[in-house]
């Protein structure tokens, strides 16, 4: 059995379960679901046609009809590209933001020994170091805890900076893509492309720098599980960092939704006026493109929801069950007393999975609320917003953070 | 010249001039509006644009639809306090009826045995602007009634809906009032209207059958006697 928990907890087999569960599927019916929106938003019913036999599902599977249509499509390559980078940009854009859902904690440590109990927190946070010295509880503990499983393929102590560098590299995509096309449009678009990345990116970074700050890691899953303060659990709704960096969450989305390419920044693209950096694409290829848009808004939901909005956490719900007004103990750092009702540990996760897919769906639903609300930016706005704006308010809230942080808060 | 410029300075769509230079009039000092704070931060605007839009769409996702009668047929829009707002016809199931006198396909009208009211007079494939309408004529077999068509047919994809022909009749034989429109087709043959496919959306006429007979002519001038 141990060998099935330690395939299951290869990084590999959490990537492919990653992405063929949560993003894939998502990011799909996202392509359905922007469409609805916008005609819900705009008084209009939007595609709701497309059916295998009498199953419609109010038209959800026009995903399956469009990723037909565009593997069928010609894919015409113009005459005069530069085949291998034409080629390889959609792979380029693509590409990174699959990697970069290594550092998002989807879900909690599943221990597949406790699913049938309830977990105790007090002896998982002491194994295996302060009882030691009782060997039949060190027993019980080894058994209850000797498989892992965590839900998240890449911890690692710098994780959101990992995340930057990674999902920069997105952006020659977008810029290779606009350059190999041998278009004049297609280049300018790749150059908004590059010089709004760049406004961007700056902004992004610092906007989070307050987040850090406060929770003390760069490590989402350590973000997620211990929230802004170590006197409050983690499950707390107050305990997230929306509360607590609320600046932050605001500069941090702005920066993320100009990150993803699309309105009010779509200036790169631009689709029916400006014309972007994919103008010369069509079929599978240009569907990358689009579907990489898509996979990035489902990034934006699930970086914020895992900063700022407490990850797979269920408000309330601790590892053990429900809990209301309980307080930390010293010597575990885990929270007890107050009002309890508890709950079996694989109720827990699933909850918690259930929590983590619930929160990422409503940001993805708020993103393309902002997407079919705002116009478009000129490209000197987006300019002026990104440098004359968010930079300066990115960096005050750094400031201010970092002073609260040493006058105020008590250091742990 | 000073006078004039005092009169656009407090032109109201105008800048507001501070100063005027003394060699060169036209050369001003002019007060520049630039974006005041809350508009550049576009936090205002941006909640209150989603306010709007979170209000269509709470309401169209969370109500049930209008009835048809009181989506686009009425004119126009209906608001009901329990239904949402949604204004799309879901074209198969749904049909919006037509104004009378809309111009949809066209029909063929029947004498009263039911027979055709066409005499292959060939005044509308005359006046038919796109040269849709095909007639071949034969002889009707019948003293009172010279001609008929043996073959009529009008090509849909050439049609351009003006009605002329319908005015052209002289013995309301052709009509355009069926209220349907021209169907799609998966080849561009099945887009030819036949006789026996007009002949079938076919009506009885109310005008008199043969106009108003024999002594029509003596009539009208006795009419002019009067």
């Amino acid at each position: 059995m141990s060998t099935l928990y330690a395939i299951l907890d290869w990084p590999g087999t959490k990537w492919v379960f990653l992405i063929l569960a949560l993003v894939m599927p998502l990011a799909s019916i996202l392509t359905w679901m922007e469409r609805r929106q916008s005609a819900m938003m705009q008084d209009r019913l939007g595609p709701n046609r497309a059916n295998i036999g009498p199953i419609k599902l109010k038209g959800i599977l026009h995903f399956v009809a469009d990723a037909v249509k565009m593997i069928f499509k010609e894919d015409f390559i113009p005459a005069n590209v530069h085949k291998g980078l034409f080629a390889l940009a959609p792979i380029l854009a693509i590409a990174p933001v699959f990697i970069a859902f290594c550092i998002i904690p989807f879900g909690p440590t599943v221990y597949p020994h406790s699913i049938g109990q309830t977990l105790d927190p007090h002896l998982l946070a002491t194994y295996p170091g302060l009882i030691t010295s009782d060997p039949q509880a060190y027993k019980a503990a080894t058994e209850l805890f000797s498989d892992s499983i965590r839900m998240q393929i890449f911890q690692i102590d710098f994780g959101l900076v990992f995340y930057f560098a990674v999902l920069t590299l997105a952006n020659y995509g977008g810029t290779i893509a606009g350059w190999a096309s041998y278009n004049k449009w297609a280049l300018l678009g790749g150059l908004r492309s590059s010089s709004q990345m760049m406004s961007y990116e700056v902004a992004m970074g610092i906007s989070l720098m307050g987040a850090f700050l406060v929770a003390g890691s760069l490590e989402p899953g350590w973000i997620t599980f211990h929230g802004a303060s170590p006197e409050m659990s983690g499950s707390n709704p107050f305990n997230w960092l929306w509360l607590w960096q609320p600046v932050g969450l605001v500069l941090f989305f702005t920066a993320a939704i100009a990150e993803t390419k699309r309105a009010p920044f779509d200036i790169p693209e631009g689709e029916p006026e400006i014309i972007g950096y994919f103008v010369e694409y069509s079929g599978l290829r240009w569907g990358l493109f689009f579907l990489a848009e898509f996979i990035e808004i489902v990034f934006v939901a699930a970086v914020v929801c895992t900063v700022f909005f407490g990850g797979w956490q269920v408000p309330f719900l601790d590892a053990d069950g429900f809990r209301i007004g309980g307080y930390i103990d010293d010597l575990s750092k885990v929270s007890t007393g107050g009002y309890f009702a508890p709950l079996p540990h694989g109720l827990v996760v699933a909850l918690q999975f259930m929590a983590f897919g619930v929160k990422v769906l409503l940001l993805c639903w708020f993103q393309l609320m902002i997407r079919w609300t705002l116009p478009r930016f000129r490209a000197d706005q987006l300019m002026n917003l990104g440098w004359k704006l968010l930079l300066p308010l990115a960096l005050a809230n750094v400031m201010v953070t970092a002073l609260i942080k040493l006058l105020l808060m008590p250091t742990s | 010249m000073d006078h004039a410029h005092s009169t656009t300075s407090e032109a109201p769509e105008g800048p507001h001039v501070l100063a005027v230079s003394d060699r060169h009039p036209r050369s001003r000092t002019i007060q520049v509006v630039r974006p005041q704070a809350q508009e550049t931060t576009y936090l205002a605007a941006t909640a209150k644009g989603l306010g709007i839009t979170l209000k269509h769409f709470a309401r169209n996702f969370f109500l049930p639809l209008k009835k048809l009668s009181k989506r686009n047929m009425a004119g126009a829009p209906v608001h009901d306090r329990w239904k949402n707002e949604i204004e799309t016809v879901q074209y198969p199931e749904e049909k919006v009826v037509y104004p009378e006198r809309y111009r949809g396909l066209h029909r063929l009208m029947l004498r009263d045995d039911g027979a055709v009211r066409c005499v292959a007079c060939m005044c509308c494939p005359t006046v038919c602007p796109a040269h849709c309408i095909t007639i071949v004529p034969e002889e009707a077999g019948d003293n009172t009634i010279e001609k008929r068509p043996a073959i009529f047919e009008i090509d849909e994809l050439r049609c351009v809906v003006c009605g002329l022909c319908v005015e052209a009749c002289p013995c309301d034989a052709i009509r355009m009032d069926t209220g349907e429109h021209a169907k799609p087709v998966e080849d561009r043959a099945n887009a030819i209207e036949t006789k026996e496919s007009m002949l079938a959306r076919g009506i009885r006429s109310t005008a008199v059958q043969g106009g108003e007979g024999p002594g029509w002519h003596a009539g009208a001038k006795s009419d002019g006697n009067h």
